[in-house]
Formats: structure tokens, sequence, C-alpha cells
């Protein structure tokens, strides 16, 4: 007979450690230096096991990093042994070949102590505002190599018993265009492990540490049974599903991301990515941490969203990964781009199983254009900042596709910052930021249109960007159309007009130029001919749509008699 | 007479909740009346006239002789919710007419997995956003001059479109508000008179644009609801025999504003109803001299925290409507934000109605979904079947089940059975009194989340708190929940049951001024601050005579700050002598120690200044809840008895039960017990203490032996 108190201590050790992982979160975030971290972007914390089994996950963050702590803490075991581990130690790591991401996301890890042998470990991640490489504020669009992509750090050690390692610290420092806030970042890193530490050893305290490893055992079992439950319940049988990513901005052609889904029906699935295009000579390859987040993000969009984030979840997962391929590539392959790649497997995986689910269907989505301006700044104190922007989402089965926001995986808009504070902090002046009338892909549901922002430098500096879907537009489905492609051009003081291209790295502009930068539409679903009439009306009201296009592509006539937009009447 | 209400006038709380409207009635001495009736959401003013007949009847008070009556209200967030305001006009700068439909959204928890998300949405329509020929810098420079012509030529535009209300918000018009008022002075110029027009220099003048635009543009959009609506009460009022009374506004961060100014700033009314709880708290504190009080305050669906600190609330300046986010505290973005004072709660889906559940691995959970009022709990017999944190607190012997006040016989069989289905046979339990056990400690569980929230997270230690309970279901839970925090005070007020509208009865009269100016303390001009402090402060006092007559007026002075680079602000109080220091060393200090406090990091880096706040206070003149000396102790006999569960004996024990209405004075009862109101009922654990103060509060000490159950805070 299950005792009550077990249920209770269940749920009250549930909610300890998510309001644990939570708290370090908020820490990260709320004191982290770099401005790019805007709610939650680029950041998380984590409680993990000795076994670095995920324990707890923030949810407040991004999902990006599902996979990022629980695929590095091998690594840091493996450098410095448990036996030689003592309270106050303190270890970072950013090696994407040792379950890093790339040299600006630092990984930090804690050890917690039962009976005086470490069993748990406070991690903690954020990405830091500078660390070398190529190109100011870490986005290496072009880098060859993990050499040019900034400062490599192995497993190291940060604090020893509670004492810093000046050694190590002095070396982020010396790497860094920006030493203070790289510092900064680095230290809001370390508080989140000793907040996630603190609250962990009151668990223990209350529970001990048998009682305590019961219960997560538990926990995990039980999350990895709902897993299987969920996907018992779909469909079995064989689903393939692809995606091609334009360019990686130095090597001729596309790049495929190929996916074979096996459900077996009784819980379990295979994800095959054999077919998938060889690791790239430039930066999009994704290493093995930041595909399994990806696969298990978009498998979930087809489960209970409830279920708890932690090792369960990726039990029933069989992810099979080619060595050498673009999702699980050989050092030193770079992989700051990692997202181009990840997001066309989401897309992959989506696309394959919407033969399973009909009902969840998506056409393709505009992926987020991430660009940095840097310049010598006032006294000669540099300044960077990175910026983002969406394109739109695919229309999904039954509904249109949002305008300009993040593809699912990539959450929503609130990561970008707004105009006053930007333009507060840096010599910029952003003469508008629309979404695109037409960008979306017409379909019987429309596609999300893309941005379009116009961006004026008020001193020099120098601009690197990266974009995809730009070549080849997110793709319409069952019909629909791809979205309207994106573009990036710069509009020199003197008028001319450049065109750039979708992966380009510091190219210099100078006071009075201006960035124009315009993202893809999502695709469209199912005919537009088949799309109703009140919609497109709606959508030639609110702007979306030309009445242009909306005559033209979807064959809409305008009710007699009315005013278009145009202030003309229509026939 | 004055407007604050004199000494001999009696003062009425009405609150418009969204199932009971509560009036208290206070006619200077002795206990407030307290009625409740059921909301009319058609028309509130119908409940509202009714609660105030009953009111004034039951506590014998002629309607002339009311001097001041407070109103809380949800109107600005129903309006908002259900979609029912006026149809608004948004000006903005050229080039950022999309500003909403880009939008700014957080989604979170389990919407990131949602394939068909919606990003939340303003309530404007496309075709009524107008772009207007200006643009000012981050410095506050006009960099496109916003001519008279073009601002009439666009205002006529405006007009033609024959909006109902107009929102305006220009770029940087926190750092220069010029563009935005020529634009307001043609708008009012072309429209109809008395349409609503509302800058956002006015409403909301802080960085940010997304939040200050769409404070503003909710604003517009409630203003002229809640003007019809508070001319309508005015008028209800005065049919009454009113007509003399001082009517005001709860505000969201505890104070209380003319009708009129209400009627201006609607968007400053949006957590009423959240905010009179905490201050009723306050004021319970304040009279019981306790410094720092925790406010719980459990109805039927949800729990709300709060903290209250020498009288004043801890406010915050963000709220979402419709937000989400986890443990009680709604994430930036996932709503749509308004960026106003308002009282910083925690609220959770833990209330008498939660309904308990076993999840698919295997936990048991308790909310957020309730039973409401239809069908309520099982044991109401009114249909329900899932089983209720009532349930389960009927099962354990802690209620009456001869039945609540309002006439309902509590059905055990019931509650039996949905505990047997719901939670005992999908946990495997043989047991129901263990089950209904841990469907008590789970609903503390989810409570003590918030209260982390609302303490731990803010730098606070809970154990230097006093926890106030009131609701329906407060009462109850409370000297469990301290326990778990080591809390060792917990008060009852008396009508705990309408706890919020007795914060009503005694708030003060509150404005508060913002400004925003990225500022170095070390190199900013030293009078800079002072002069920006001088301004808020006359147009704080200025706003205040709005209604108000005498000049007794306290003046808060508080000023964002972050380190260099950051994104994020903490609000730190300063004094009136430490601004007058070159450099702010006080302020800075006091800054680095919160920032520690609160993040746990002491950092040695430059500060900025960012935005500046004024809270003028004209406290309410009229009779305060006093401290009365305590009376001689006593122990009453029990009017019976109840077989009850508690985890600290392993199986049932008798109990003795107290009806409320029955305690003198100087009672001291020890725990267990329970004592039976006529709206909530009152848990004293084994072990705990209670005492009955001269004003008939109940004061439970819990005693430490109770502390460090299974049941607590990580």
């Amino acid at each position: 007979m299950v005792d009550a108190g077990d249920a209770v201590t269940a749920e009250v050790i549930r909610n300890g450690l998510l309001v644990a992982v939570e708290e370090a979160s908020i820490v990260v975030v709320r004191s982290a230096h770099s401005t790019f971290i805007q709610e939650g972007a680029d950041a998380c914390a984590a409680l993990l096991d000795a076994d670095a089994r995920l324990l707890a996950q923030s949810t407040a963050t991004t999902l990006m990093h599902s996979s990022s702590l629980r695929c590095s803490l091998p690594s840091v075991v493996e450098t410095f042994p448990l036996a030689g581990m003592a309270p106050g130690d303190v270890f970072a790591v950013n090696d994407p070949y040792r379950g890093g991401i790339h040299a600006n996301d630092i990984l930090v890890f804690r050890p917690i102590f039962v009976d005086g042998v470490p069993r748990y470990f406070a991690g903690t991640l954020v990405h830091i505002a500078d660390l070398g490489g190529a190109v100011p504020g870490g986005l290496s669009t072009l880098a060859g190599d993990t050499f040019a992509e900034g400062l490599m750090l192995p497993p190291v050690r940060l604090y020893r018993a509670g004492e810093p390692v000046d050694d190590v610290w002095r070396v982020i420092a010396a790497n860094s265009r920006t030493p203070a806030k790289a510092v900064g970042d680095v230290q809001a890193l370390v508080s989140g492990t000793h907040v996630l530490a603190a609250s962990v050893e009151r668990l223990l305290a209350r529970y001990g540490g048998a009682e305590l490893a019961r219960f997560l055992d538990a926990y995990l079992a039980a999350t990895e049974r709902q897993m299987r439950a969920e996907l018992a319940a779909l469909p079995a049988g064989r689903y393939q599903g692809s995606f091609t990513i334009d360019t990686d901005g130095v090597s001729p052609g596309h790049h495929l991301v190929s996916v074979t889904v096996t459900l077996d029906g009784a819980g379990g699935i295979v994800l095959d990515f054999a077919g998938t295009g060889a690791q790239s000579p430039g930066a999009i390859n994704a290493s093995v941490s930041q595909t399994l987040s990806g696969v298990l993000y978009a498998v979930r969009c087809l489960l209970d969203p409830a279920i708890p984030m932690n090792e369960g979840c990726f039990r029933p997962l069989d992810v099979r990964l080619p060595a050498g391929s673009l999702v699980n590539p050989n050092p030193p392959a770079a992989c700051g781009g990692r997202l181009v790649t990840v997001t066309a497997a989401i897309e992959a995986i989506l696309d394959a199983l919407a033969a399973a689910r009909p009902d969840r269907a998506v056409a393709g989505s505009g992926l987020v254009h991430v660009y940095t301006l840097a310049g010598r700044g006032v006294g000669d104190v540099p300044w960077v900042t990175l910026l983002y922007e969406f394109g739109g989402i695919g229309a999904r089965a039954g509904s249109d596709g949002p305008d300009a926001n993040g593809a699912y995986f990539t959450g929503g808009r609130s990561v970008i910052p707004q105009i006053e504070p930007l333009e507060t902090a840096h010599p910029l002046l952003v003469r508008a930021a629309r979404v695109r009338q037409d960008s979306g892909g017409a379909g019987r549901f429309r596609g999300g249109l893309g941005a379009e922002l116009d961006i004026e430098l008020l001193d020099d500096a120098v601009l690197t960007v990266r974009g995809d879907r730009m070549e080849l537009p997110p793709p319409g489905r069952d019909g629909g159309h791809d979205g309207a492609p994106g573009y990036h051009r710069v509009l020199r003081r003197d008028g001319r007009l450049e065109e750039l291209k979708s992966k380009q790295v510091n190219i210099p502009l100078r006071a009075g130029d201006r960035f124009l930068l315009a993202t893809s539409g999502g695709g469209g679903l199912g005919p537009p001919r088949l799309r109703a009439p009140e919609l497109v009306a709606a959508d030639v009201s609110a702007g979306r749509v030309s009445e242009r296009a909306a005559r033209e592509t979807y064959g809409w006539t305008p009710p007699a008699g009315v005013a278009g937009p145009d202030g003309k009447e229509s026939r | 007479m004055t407007a604050g209400g004199s000494a001999t006038a009696a003062t009425v709380g009405v609150d418009v909740g969204g199932t009971f409207t509560d009036v208290v009635v206070s006619a200077g001495a002795g206990r407030d009346e307290a009625v409740k009736v059921l909301t009319t959401p058609a028309d509130p003013l119908v409940g509202v006239r009714r609660g105030l007949r009953l009111g004034l009847a039951r506590a014998g008070v002629a309607p002339g002789e009311v001097g001041r009556l407070v109103h809380g209200t949800t109107l600005a967030t129903n309006v908002i919710l259900e979609r029912r305001g006026a149809r608004v006009a948004f000006v903005t700068t050229a080039g950022f007419g999309d500003l909403f439909r880009l939008g700014h959204d957080a989604r979170v928890e389990e919407d990131r997995y949602d394939l068909l998300f919606q990003p939340p949405r303003p309530p404007l329509e496309h075709d009524l956003t107008f772009e207007a020929p200006e643009r000012t810098s981050a410095r506050g420079e006009p960099l496109t001059p916003l001519t008279g012509p073009a601002a009439a030529e666009l205002a006529a535009r405006v007009a033609a479109a024959g909006p109902e209300a107009v929102a305006v918000c220009f770029l940087h018009s926190w750092a220069n508000p010029e563009h935005e008022r020529v634009m307001a002075r043609e708008l009012r110029a072309a429209l109809p008179p008395g349409t609503h027009v509302a800058i956002s220099a006015d409403v909301s003048p802080e960085l940010r644009e997304y939040e200050r635009g769409m404070t503003t543009l909710l604003s517009a959009y409630v203003g002229p609801v809640m003007s019809r609506y508070l001319s309508r009460l005015r008028q209800v009022l005065a049919d009454e025999g009113l007509a003399q009374a001082a009517v005001y506004v709860m505000d969201s961060a505890g104070g209380v504003m003319s009708t009129q100014a209400a009627a201006v700033r609607p968007i400053l009314t949006i957590e009423s109803g959240g905010a009179a709880g905490v201050v009723a708290a306050g004021q319970i504190g304040r009279a019981g001299r306790h410094p720092r009080v925790l406010s719980f305050d459990m109805g039927g669906t949800t729990a709300k925290m709060g903290l209250v600190r020498d009288g004043q609330p801890t406010v915050t300046h963000s709220f979402e409507v419709s937000g989400k986010g986890s443990f009680g505290v709604a994430r930036s973005g996932s709503g749509l934000p308004v960026r106003t004072p308002v009282v910083d709660l925690a609220e959770v889906g833990a209330g008498g109605g939660s309904i308990a559940w076993v999840d698919p691995t295997g936990a048991l959970r308790v909310g957020p979904h309730s039973a409401g009022a239809e069908p309520g709990p099982a044991c109401y017999g009114r249909g329900g079947t899932q089983p209720t944190v009532t349930d389960a607190n009927l099962v354990l012997g802690y209620l009456d089940p001869a039945g609540l006040a309002d006439g309902v016989a509590l059905d055990r069989a019931r509650a039996e059975e949905a505990l047997r289905r719901g939670v005992a046979e999908p946990l495997g339990i043989a047991d129901l009194l263990a089950a209904a056990h841990a469907v008590h400690d789970v609903a503390v569980a989810t409570m003590a989340a918030a209260i982390r929230v609302v303490t731990v997270q803010r730098g606070e230690d809970p154990r230097d708190y006093t926890m106030v309970a009131f609701g329906g279901a407060g009462p109850m839970f409370a000297a469990r929940l301290a326990a778990a925090f080591g809390i060792t005070d917990v008060v009852v007020p008396p009508s705990a049951g309408v706890g919020s509208a007795v914060g009503l009865l005694h708030a003060d009269l509150a404005v508060e001024r913002v400004r925003t100016r990225v500022l170095d303390p070390a190199g900013a001009p030293p009078d800079e601050v002072k002069e920006i402090f001088h301004g808020l402060e006359a147009d704080a006092v200025d706003a205040l005579a709005l209604g108000a007559h005498d000049q007794t007026v306290t003046l808060r002075y508080s000023v964002d700050l972050r380190y260099r680079g950051q994104a994020h602000q903490l609000t730190v109080p300063v004094t009136a002598p430490e601004l007058a220091e070159p450099g702010l060393p006080a302020l800075l200090a006091c800054f680095r120690e919160v920032y520690r406090a609160t993040y746990g990091v002491t950092l040695d880096a430059p500060c900025e200044l960012v935005s500046y706040r004024v809270r003028a206070t004209r406290p309410f003149a009229g009779p305060a809840p006093g401290a009365q000396p305590d009376p001689p102790v006593h122990q009453p006999e029990p009017d019976g008895a109840r077989t009850a569960l508690f985890a600290e004996a392993g199986a049932p024990v008798p109990a003795a039960v107290f009806r409320y209405e029955r305690l003198a004075p100087g009672a001291l009862v020890a725990g267990p017990a329970f004592v039976d109101g006529a709206e909530s009922t009152t848990l004293v654990p084994p072990g705990a203490l209670l005492r009955v103060d001269a004003t008939g509060t109940l004061h439970i000490q819990v005693a430490a032996a109770t502390t460090g159950q299974a049941v607590g805070p990580a």
C-alpha cells in the first residue's frame, strides 16, 4: 500500500525543486550584465545528479538549452573526478564537443554534497557579452573552426573550496572585448548555482539523502512512463521529413537535414538523421547537445505539454545522429550558427510527424535573424549589441501563422529589446519597425508576416548578420504558397543601396548609413483559393494582404460599393 | 465636514468581487457591520444598492450619516478581459504603427509547446492606428518637430474615424513630452467635447515604448466605461440618500482617489480588489503593532499573498492583464502589460473550491481548476463530483457538517465518495482520512511556493512576519502555512470573510508620480535629481488636492536603479535628506544592499539611476482601529467538539469547538480546537494557543513544536 505521505512528499519536493531552479535562473537572468539576456533568452538553470541526469530545469528560460547542462556535466566529472571535489568548488566549460554550445555560452556547475560525497550539481548557463573570436559579440557567422569563435574553455575550476582561481578569471577577462561585463556575467552564473545549491541543501536537511534520491528516481520514472504513454498514443509508422538550409555562407550549395521518425505504437520512438548533409566548413553545425534539445522540443509539441522537463523526457528517445554530419559534427567544426541547423531539424521532425497527426501540421516558419553592431564608442569605450528579429510563423492546420514571432523553439518577441532602451544605450536611430504586407505565404491558412526594420547608425560601426530561409523561403504545405523571402541591405548615406548576403561579417558602416533588415514570411497551408472570403477581407482591412494580392492570389472580389483601403471604391 | 469624513460620520466600504459584493459599514466605534450579497454582473450597481441598504440597516446608520464611501472594483480588469471597452484610436510615431502588432509576447510553461499558440493582442482595430510625422531622440531632442498644422491635419483624420477615445504614445515621450502635448491639444480641439484623450507622458512616463503604449491604450479603452460607471454610481448614491458622502475609489497600490481622478486615470484601479485585502492586513498589523505583515487571503478559487512593511504594502510597478506564470507571479509579456503601481501579490489557484487530482505521473495536485460556486464542492450536494479542498476538510473533521452560514448543509458521504474516486483509488490508498489529509497538505504546499516567491525571492525572511489571514478559507489554513515557514504569530480579524472590504474603510488618499531619466549618480549635475523630485512632488500634491481639502500630506520617494549595462532595475526607497547629499551615497548603499539581498551577489560596478517616483499620501482622518489593552484572560467552555485528524496525532482526536460570536475578549484556548464563524472556520492546531483580544481579533501562537512538518517550503 502506498502511504499518503508519499504523495504529499512527492508534491512538496516537486514544488521545491521547481521553485529552486526558477530562483537560480532569476538570479542569472536579472543580474546578468549582458544586455542580450532579455527575459530569459539564452540562459537556464538546472539541477542534475552526479550521473548527469537532469532532475529539474527552469521554466521561464529558453527551451534551447534543455539538453545543454546534462550533456556537458560528464566532461566536468571526467576532468575533475568526484572524489577530488570539495564543497565550494565551482567549474565552468564551454567546449561544444563536451556538451557545450559555442564560445559565448558558458556553463557553470557547483557540486552539492551528501554525507561528504558530491551527489548533485547545480548548473547555470548564460550567453555572455563577448568572449573574443573574430566578431564582436561572438556572432562568428563565417568562422571556419572553433578556434575562430572565441576563447575555448575545457572544464576548468572557477572556485576551489570557495576561493576564486584567479588565473582562470584573468584569462576570461583578457579574452573579452568587454571584460567587466564578461566577468560580471560569469559571476551571475556562479551566484545562480549558489542559490540553487542552498535550496537543495534545505531539501536534503529536511528529507535526508536517501529519501530525496528515492523520490527523484520515482519522479524520473513517472515522467518516462508518461512520455511513453503519450508516444504510444501516436499512430505507429515510419515517417519521413526534411528541411533544406539556404547556405552556410562559405561553401556553395544548400544543406539538407533529413529525418526518419519511427513510432512503434508502444511508446518507443526512433529519430534517425541518416541522409542529413555532411558537417559544414562554416559555422552552422549543431553540436549534439543542441540537436538533442531541438529533437526533444519537436517531439514534445505532439505530446501533453504538462510533462515535467527532466531526464525522463529523454529516455524514450532513440536519436541517431550520423557522425560528421551537420547534426553531429567532428571537432573543430565551428558551431556558433547552430540555430540554423537545430531549427531545420525541428522543421524536419514536424514535417515528418504531420503525416501522423495532420491536425498538428505546420508550414515552414521564418528563422530568427541575428545581427550585431559594434563600435568604438565615446572615449574609445567599445560597445557591442546583439539583436534579433523574427520571421513569420508558418500557417497551422486550422489557423494563420502569427506575425514575426519566434518559431516556437526560440520563444516569443519579449527577447527582442525595445527601441527606446536600445537607442538610449547605443548610437542608433530606428526609423521604422513594421510587419511586411504580403510576406505571409498565401494559403487556406496564411503564413505569418515577416518584419522589416530600418536602423540608422549615428556613429561608425561594424555590422555582422546571420539569417537563412532567404534564398529558399519558408515552404508552404499542402498547396499553400511559400513565404516571401527576407533580405539584408545597407542604404549608404549617399543613397547607394547594397545587397548583403544572409551571412556576412564585419561590414563597415559609417554614421548616416542605414541597415535595412527584412525577415521572411511563414509558409501558407492549403490552396489559397480555399481561404474563406471573410478572412481575406479581414486581411485586406488589416493591411496584412494588399487588395491586389487578394484579387490575384486568393481570387477575392471586394463587396460591391465598399471603399477599399486606398479610398477608391471597388467595382 | 471634511471630504475625508469626520470622526462622527460613518464610513462605508463597498467591494465588488467576481462572486460577492461585500459591504462594510463602520459607525466609528465598536465592531464593523459586514454584509455579503451576490454580485450582479449585468449591472454591478444593482448589487451595490442592495448591499448598501442591507448594511446600513444592519448597522443602524441613516444614509445621511455616511461621510465617506470607498469603492473597490474590478471593472477595469473586467472591461479588458471581456473586450467591452471603448473604440480607441491609437496615434504613434511615423514608422511604428505596428507597435502592438509586432508586440512583445513571452510564452510561458506549457504554452511553449503549443503549435497553435496566439500571441496576446490588445483591443485595437488596425484601421484606427495613425502615424504622426514626428520623432524625438533618446535625449529628448526633437529630430522631426511636430508642427501645429501637421498635428491638426492628423487630428482631423482621427476625428473623422469617430473614435470614443484616443491614446497617444510617441517614441521617447518619457524624455520629452512636448509632441504628445501638441497632439493632445489638437485632438481635443478636433474631437467632440469630453472625448477621453490619454497621452503616454501622463499615464506612464517611463522608458520602454511597448509597456508605456499598452498602458496608455488600455487606459483610453477603459476610460469612457469607467467614467460612465462612476457617474452612475454617484447617481445611485444620491438616490439612496448618500449625496453628501465623499466617494473614493481604491487604486491598485492600496491608496484611494476621488472618483474624478479615477475617471481620468482608470488604469490605476486595475488591481483594486487585490489591494484592498493587503491594506486590510496592513491596518490590522498597525493596530496590533506588527511592523511586518504577511497578508494571506484564501477564497473559493485562489489564494493571494502580499507583504506589508511598516503599514506600507509592498508595491511593484508592473501588472499583466490575463498574465500567466509560475508560482503565482505572472511573467512580463505573458498577458497585456500595464505599468502602474500595484501591490505585489502572488496568486495561486488554491482555494476552498480547488479540485484535487492525480496527475499522469501519479503526483497528487490541488488546483488550479475550481469547482467554483456552481456546482461547488461535492459536499454541497449540488452536483459536484470532484473532490475539493473543502471536501477534504469536511472528511478530516475540520468543518461543521451542520453547515455554512448560507444554510448549505455539508454532505460527508458525498465528500468521501469524491475523495475515494478522485484521490484514494488513483493513489492506491485505502484510508480515506489519509487521502483527505494529503489533499490538505498539498494545498498548503502549493500556497507555500507562492509565499516563498513574495518573501525569500524578494530577500525577506518570513520569520520576521506576522500572518494576517482572511477570506473564506484563510483562517483554516493559516496556522499550518505559518508553521511551515517558522512564522509564530497568526492574526484572524473579525469579519475575516469580508477582509477586502474592511481594507477600504481606512485607506489613505494617495497619488504616485514617476519620471524616467537615465543618470550617472557620479556624473549628474548635483541638483538634477533634486529638481526631478521637486517637479514630481508638486505634481503629486497638486493631484491630491483634487477632492482633498487639507494639507497633511506624507511624501515617499524612491528611485529605480541598476548596474550600468543591465536591463532590469530595482526600486529603492530614499529620504529627502539622503537626496540632498552630493553623489547620493545613502541611496547607492541601499541599492547595493537590496541587490545583494535579492540576488545574493555583491558587485563592485558603477550604477545608474533610471526612474524616480514620488508617492504622496494624505492619511485617512477618521477613527483608526486603535490598539486596546489586553483583557483579562479566561478559559471559555467549548460549545461542542468534533473528532478530527491532525498530522501531529496519528489518529483522529476530539477537538473543542467554539462559536466565534460566543467567544469573549480574553478567551484563551489550547489547540486542537476550531472556531466556527459566520463566514469561515479557524483551525487551531495541536500545540498552538488561541487568544481573543478586546476587538474580537483572534491571535494564534503557533508553537515551535508544530514547525518543521513534512509540508513546507524547500
